[in-house]
């Protein structure tokens, strides 16, 4: 039967794929009733077609690009077709253009990329085309990429119903507003405020990282004003320790790592790089704009070109360097500007246009090309000019020239050169182009030395040479007079006994004699020392001459206007660096000169001498050629002289600040929302995007969109004030709101996650508030900020706050990695493990031990004897709150059960007047009883030991680790 | 009949929210959770495929199996700095045949000419290591081995002696000709690319704990050097660090950080004080009945406190018998160090811990087997402290029935270069090496795929270091795109294929 052959042909024509899966009745038949179909055949569109569409096709034919105008997420469109007619006809799989893609029948195959469809794959296509391509008739497409909330730019909503001012009362927190209409909105009801001291402690940690003292505690319990947690807000973000806690939540974000590599090499990000931690700490204490932050961070060296201050802050872009190759810098830089600033994964858009927003590959390379000229260096600072010991490590444009090509396929073995990529954003991201402006750099920023740090240390180690000289001159010349006293002291008094007739007693011998011989010709050897240091302090003084003279001149050509009298001051550095040329050859020659006699002196006995002797007139001629030239050279009134420093390009591209400028816009959509969530999330334990540095189209939509787009207009109005923003959400009652309270069960069953902030999240604390907590409350914990990073091998010992001490990989604090700090490579969100190392860190470490004798031993002192009021102080101090009864007679009972300390259990009713209240000042357990208390007011060693097991335990309680 | 219902759907119904795996995981034993119940069928090997919503929607594992799995723990052992496949698991006669010739003189020139030269090849510093051209002959002989009589080279005579349990695959490559190929043989990505998560953080990722005392994820030896990759190899990078390698110390006074008290600290002080931990904890737990991660913590010093002994028991063979002594080579200085780490291992998944990885040969740089020069002198020592051991550990696991469900993963970074380095060594060599792999179901005396004539270029049945880490999910039942976790898209080489034709 023809019809049956031709279906053969059909068959050997779309290969081997199809020869599984397809049912053979599909082949066999083209008609459009083909008899009963297979049970099998029944394919569900919205379950087997469209995800596989999705995962394979949608990326190119779908919303973001339409190639061939086709579109194939949905069944309408794909009926529809392209440029190449309709993708489909239904019931005809083999005349199908989708079928013939995927099976390459035509000599092409789709997709282009990847694996080629599975022939069950294929199958399953091509019995839902054969079944009439079914779909249901409500198809949602995805979404218009300009139309994703985060490409469009944040408004303010308005604030919901019963939110604004009403007389008598304050405003309403607008983020109340907005929780609550959700909570509302899905019949959540919201828990009571949490306790005073369960707040207290909450805002504490939050804001400084460190939990309040007993006495803070106290205070504020007393507080009764309206206003005394504002107050206490407001002191702690003027607290400098905020600084310092959200600089590490931000080099997290920023991806802070030290320098490290392979021995003392440096592979990967740079020395000193401190610098720029610190100024992290700086300007959030200072609260500087986060607009102006990104600015400097990404192009302080073209913003401030000159202010060291500012170009630290660069150390963001330094951090990427990588030795072995520049793509890797460059990806690392790319991705992490991508997710940190803009929540957006351009680094998906490397080898292929983004699957799934509207970044082509194009676009990664065009990113790229901001950053294409930057090159990293060290510049002087400190005061030191070996820049291995200190420096700042900043970034510059080296490369103003370079092109930027697309890799194809990512690869860096294959640029392709016949296009050159200037520098743009998608325009999902900047819908208008962004002006590009070149900043012409002042000399002192491309030419270092001229930077006060760089050439006054310059003079400042070349004054320190001569001055090192004209010691050594001094000191020779006293010694030389004080050798010449006494040899006139033994000549005279030789010659006075040579004059006596009769013997003396002591008259000189030869060996006087001999040794005023030695004497005189030791003065001859300093003397010829002498005459040497005088030649070199000679060379000193000319050198500081000529280096003074040089800077002036440099400063004078290079300095924006060059000086008046430029020629002056070139002739004059001139002329002192050749007068410094003819001091350094007058001293070689001196040198040589005395080499060449000392050997001469000596009887030419044999050959070596000889030779030596030659070598030395030869050295001396060549000598005396130079001094020769040094001298005739002066001579010469040229002006050229020897610039002090290396230079650099004198000009910036202007591509990063065109850059930084643009996403620190106010029409930016994304920068804001994407800070705004990385606060929130430090703030309430979750993020309102849960996707933190993904707000693209395959990220998850806000649980509040309201309240993300308010809190972002808002902080760009308060020119990007972070401390403004800190301050809104921990006086929001959402943020004051209980931990834990009576089950509520509907709460639960709606929302179990607690999505919509019914209550608040417990937290753990992070690893740097572990440690720096443990130290503070012992009363160990160094306060003293900044500086350079700490050897991550003394963290058990010493005791400055965490952020400072070393943090690179492999270089990291043991105690701190166990509790989830960041690794060097990403952290955007922290992970809250509970792992036994935890538990093994804090039951086992020196550290932990010996913050808890120091700090029972501080209690102790005000406790005395009294058991209970230690513990009483112990969990207050700890835990911030009191013990309850059940925990007080736990504590007791181990106290007295362990270690023989029987309880003081001085009159209850005056124990802990001054106490959190509650448990402590009910009565003492039996297991207290007042009798052996006779001598206690200085606890026993027992006691002692026993009491600083307590602590220690406290520092294990859950309680303590958790921010309820 | 959905028996895989019981416990997925019913007792067990995971409220994985704001709650990470690893809080889940301590929470086991809290009560007879569906977990445990899970963790203690797959204990006992009856374990079906799991294909609950949450498992298909990319959410967090449930710790079981996505299929029914041949293996339950795995032992990884890697040789640092590239072990000569020439001279150990792919005998190469024409070596010494044409030694002295140039690959362009010797008939054997086209290797020069394959796509897989550039193709494959990405260098971390470009020309460090070019083909080295002069053929360099084999410096070791071979001779056929087991009943099957695979031929293995003289320098591992022990591990020979157990090729009939051994899958030898002598036709992987890599891309990276450099010592980041180490990183990259664990994560399966070039070094320059970054670090991604290991072999091993994926399996304690993907499946629950066999054991109450111990690490699931246990690192034995000196890790690879921070030039190559680092704590990187065993890390777990954004899986979190919970599912990153404990490592451990042959050591039973000092085992991991903080492992015990400070010496002046009593052990009964220790336990009364844990005990006043757990009686504190115990009274917040009933304040605060909801806390899961409160629940965790109590877990988490009751697991750190077995801990405390567990873990110091298992690595003190003290007690071992002399027989066991001496078949690890214990008895002797060259075998001792890495006889106890493969002892160590064996008694680790006894014990239940999931993945045990030994390094061999690191040095603080590229790694002892990195055989620029002396390749002869240095492969001869090396194969010395490893091969007995390696092979004890082999049939240990057999006599006890443990090789059964126990995987063994032998493995280099790569191999060397066919021709010679100076003298008498050779170069890294990526293009084509050996590994093997024994139990689980694996097919013994098998060889799968080859070389050119030459050990150049895998020229069948090519697998990429993915293929290994697929087959070791495979063997213990895990699917690894079932792993892929939301926002972290894995690229199709990440997942590899099973290599199926050594597998049962």
């Amino acid at each position: 039967m023809p019809s049956v052959s031709r279906s053969a042909n059909r068959f050997a024509l779309f290969g081997p794929l199809l020869v599984v899966g397809w049912t053979a009745a599909a082949l066999a038949d083209e008609a459009p009733t083909a008899g009963p179909a297979a049970p099998t055949a029944a394919v569900d569109y919205a379950t087997e077609i469209k995800p596989l569409l999705a995962a394979r096709c949608v990326a190119c034919h779908g919303p973001l690009r339409q190639q061939q105008g086709l579109r194939l997420d949905s069944a309408a469109a794909i009926r529809r077709g392209g440029e190449s007619g309709p993708a489909i006809e239904p019931h005809k799989p083999r005349e199908s253009l989708l079928i013939r893609a995927v099976t390459g029948a035509d000599g092409w195959r789709m997709p282009p990329e990847g694996e080629p469809l599975s022939a069950d794959e294929i199958s399953r296509l091509a019995r839902w085309i054969d079944a009439g391509a079914p779909a249901p008739h409500e198809e949602s497409t995805a979404t218009d990429p300009s139309q994703h909330w985060a490409f469009r730019p944040p408004v303010r909503p308005d604030l919901s119903e019963g939110s604004t001012t009403s007389p008598g009362r304050s405003a309403v927190n607008p983020i109340d507003a907005f929780v609550d209409a959700t909570l509302r909105q899905q019949g959540l009801e919201p828990y009571p405020p949490a306790s005073r001291e369960r707040l207290l402690r909450r805002v504490y940690l939050d804001l400084i990282g460190l939990p309040p003292t007993r006495d803070e505690l106290l205070a504020f319990l007393a507080d009764e004003s309206p206003d005394a947690y504002e107050q206490v807000v407001d002191r702690l973000l003027a607290d400098p320790r905020h600084g310092e806690r959200w600089a590490r939540h931000f080099m997290d974000i920023w991806r802070y790592s030290d320098w490290y590599g392979y021995g003392a090499e440096l592979r990967n990000s740079q020395p000193h790089l401190w610098r720029w931690r610190d100024w992290i700490v700086e300007s959030l204490n200072a609260d500087r704009g986060y607009d102006r932050m990104l600015i400097e961070m990404l192009a302080g060296d073209e913003v401030a070109p000159t202010d060291l201050n500012v170009v630290r802050a660069t150390g963001y872009l330094a951090r990427n360097w990588y030795k072995f190759n520049r793509n890797t810098w460059l990806q690392d830089t790319i991705e992490h500007t991508g997710k940190a600033f803009l929540g957006l994964t351009f680094n998906c858009a490397r080898c292929h246009d983004h699957k799934y927003d509207p970044i082509s590959q194009e676009n990664y390379y065009q990113l790229r090309a901001y950053f294409e000229p930057h090159e990293v260096r060290v510049d002087v600072a400190g005061g030191q000019l070996d820049t291995k010991v200190d420096g700042v490590a900043r970034v510059y444009d080296a490369y103003a020239d370079r092109p930027t090509h697309v890799f194809a396929r990512g690869d860096e073995k294959e640029p392709d050169n016949s296009r050159v990529l200037a520098p743009a954003l998608p325009s999902v991201v900047a819908p208008e182009s962004i002006a590009i402006t070149a900043v012409p750099l002042p000399g002192a920023a491309w030419y270092p030395a001229l930077a006060s740090a760089h050439g006054g240390a310059l003079l400042v180690k070349a004054q320190t040479e001569r001055d090192a000289v004209a010691t050594q001159l001094q000191q020779r010349r006293a010694e030389l007079a004080r050798l010449q006293i006494e040899i006139e002291q033994q000549a005279a008094r030789l010659e006075l006994l040579d004059e006596l007739t009769e013997p003396a007693l002591d008259s000189p011998t030869e060996l006087d004699r001999l040794r005023l011989k030695n004497a005189r010709s030791l003065v001859t050897a300093v003397q010829a020392a002498l005459e040497v240091d005088e030649k070199q302090l000679a060379v000193a003084d000319a050198n500081l001459v000529s280096l003074t003279a040089r800077l002036a001149a440099d400063q004078g050509r290079y300095l924006d206007p060059p000086a008046a009298n430029i020629e002056d001051l070139m002739r004059g550095a001139a002329n002192a660096e050749r007068a410094h040329a003819v001091a350094a050859a007058e001293l070689q020659r001196h040198i040589a000169q005395r080499e060449h006699d000392r050997l001469a002196a000596k009887p030419l006995a044999d050959e070596a001498t000889k030779k030596s002797l030659a070598e030395a007139a030869a050295k001396l001629a060549d000598a005396d050629k130079a001094l020769e030239a040094a001298r005739a050279a002066l001579a010469s009134t040229g002006v050229n002289y020897s610039s002090v420093g290396s230079t650099y390009p004198r000009e910036s591209t202007g591509r990063r600040l065109a850059l930084a400028r643009w996403i620190a816009d106010r029409r930016n959509p994304l920068t804001a929302r994407v800070l705004v969530n990385h606060v929130w999330l430090r703030h309430f334990g979750r993020p309102l995007v849960s996707t933190v540095f993904d707000f693209g189209m395959n990220g998850k939509p806000p649980t509040h969109p309201e309240l993300l787009d308010w809190l972002a207009v808002e902080l760009m109005e308060q020119g990007w004030s972070i401390k403004s923003l800190h301050r809104m959400i921990v006086l929001s009652v959402a943020y004051r709101r209980d931990s834990a309270a009576d089950s509520l069960a509907s709460n639960l069953q709606i929302d179990p996650d607690n999505r919509y902030l019914w209550r608040a999240n417990t937290r753990r604390m992070e690893a740097e508030v572990v440690r720096d907590s443990l130290l503070y409350l012992a009363g160990s914990l160094e306060l003293n900020a900044g500086g350079p990073e700490i050897d991550q091998k003394t963290a058990d010992t010493t005791s400055r706050r965490s952020l400072y001490y070393r943090h690179a990989n492999e270089k990291r604090v043991t105690f701190l990695e166990l509790f989830d700090q960041a690794g060097v490579g990403e952290g955007y969100q922290r992970t809250e493990s509970v792992v036994p190392q935890q538990a093994l860190a804090l039951l086992n470490s020196e550290f932990a031990h010996r913050e808890a004798r120091l700090l029972a031993d501080r209690l102790g002192a005000v406790a005395a004897a009294d058991q209970r009021r230690f513990i009483g102080l112990a969990f207050e101090t700890v835990l911030g709150r009191a013990a309850t009864d059940a925990e007080l007679a736990t504590c007791l009972e181990f106290l007295t059960r362990h270690f023989g300390a029987r309880s003081q259990d001085v009159a209850a009713a005056e124990s802990e007047s001054d106490g959190v209240g509650g448990a402590s000042a009910v009565a003492a357990p039996q297991t207290a009883t007042p009798e052996n208390s006779a001598g206690a007011n200085s606890p026993s060693p027992d006691v002692a030991r026993a009491r600083a097991s307590l602590v220690h335990a406290l520092f294990n309680h859950n309680d303590f680790l958790a921010i309820r | 009949m959905k028996s895989n219902s019981t416990f997925s759907h019913g007792a067990f119904h995971p409220r994985c929210t704001g709650v990470s795996r690893r809080t889940f995981l301590a929470d086991v034993g809290m009560g007879f959770t569906g977990l445990a119940l899970g963790a203690m069928l797959s204990r006992d090997g009856v374990v079906r495929a799991d294909t609950t919503q949450a498992a298909q929607a990319g959410q967090l594992p449930t710790g079981l199996p996505h299929f029914a799995p041949k293996a339950k723990n795995v032992i990884w052992l890697f040789m640092v700095g590239g072990t000569s496949h020439v001279e150990s698991f792919d005998p190469k006669p024409a070596l010494s045949q044409y030694a002295g010739k140039t690959i362009a003189e010797s008939p054997y020139r086209d290797v020069l000419e394959s796509p897989f030269l550039k193709k494959n090849l990405r260098e971390f510093v470009a020309g460090n290591h070019k083909v080295q051209p002069t053929i360099f002959p084999m410096q070791v002989g071979y001779r056929p081995r087991g009943q099957c009589g695979i031929e293995i080279s003289d320098w591992w005579p022990h591990v020979g002696g157990m090729v009939d349990d051994i899958a030898v695959v002598r036709s992987m490559w890599t891309t990276d000709n450099d010592h980041g190929a180490q990183l990259q043989f664990h994560t399966g990505r070039h070094a320059l690319e970054g670090q991604f998560p290991t072999i091993g953080s994926w399996i304690h990722y993907g499946l629950g704990s066999l054991n109450d005392d111990l690490p699931q994820f246990v690192v034995l030896g000196t890790p690879i050097a921070d030039c190559c990759g680092g704590a990187g190899a065993h890390g777990s990078n954004y899986l979190g660090p919970e599912h990153q390698g404990v490592q451990l110390a042959v050591d039973p006074k000092n085992p991991l950080p903080y492992a015990l008290p400070p010496r002046d600290v009593s052990w009964d002080e220790a336990r009364d004080k844990l005990a006043l931990v757990n009686q504190l904890n115990g009274l917040a737990a009933i304040e605060y009945p909801d806390d899961a991660a409160l629940r965790a913590r109590i877990k988490s010093y009751e697991l750190a406190f077995r801990m405390q002994t567990a873990v110091p028991e298992v690595l003190n063979f003290g007690d071992k018998t002399a027989s066991t002594q001496s078949l690890y080579g214990l008895d002797r200085d060259v075998t001792r160090p890495f006889g106890q780490q493969c002892l160590a291992a064996r008694r680790l998944v006894e014990r239940g811990v999931r993945f045990v990885q030994l390094f061999h040969g690191s040095n603080g740089g590229a790694g002892a087997w990195d055989a620029h020069g002396g390749l002869k002198a240095g492969h001869t020592a090396l194969c010395e402290q490893v091969d007995r051991p390696i092979a004890a550990l082999l049939s240990d696991l057999k006599r006890r029935g443990m090789l059964d469900e126990t995987l063994v993963v032998w493995g280099s970074e790569f191999g060397r270069t066919p021709g010679a380095q100076g003298a008498d060594g050779r170069d890294h060599h990526p293009y084509g090496f050996s590994i093997w792999l024994a139990g689980a179901g694996i097919r013994g005396g098998v060889v799968h795929g080859a070389t050119d004539e030459l050990g150049f270029h895998a020229a069948e049945n090519r697998h990429y270091v993915t293929d290994l880490h697929a087959t070791v999910l495979d063997r213990l039942g895990l699917d690894p795109r079932q792993l892929e976790v939301p926002g972290r898209k894995r690229l199709e080489v990440d997942f590899g294929r099973p290599i199926r034709e050594v597998t049962s």
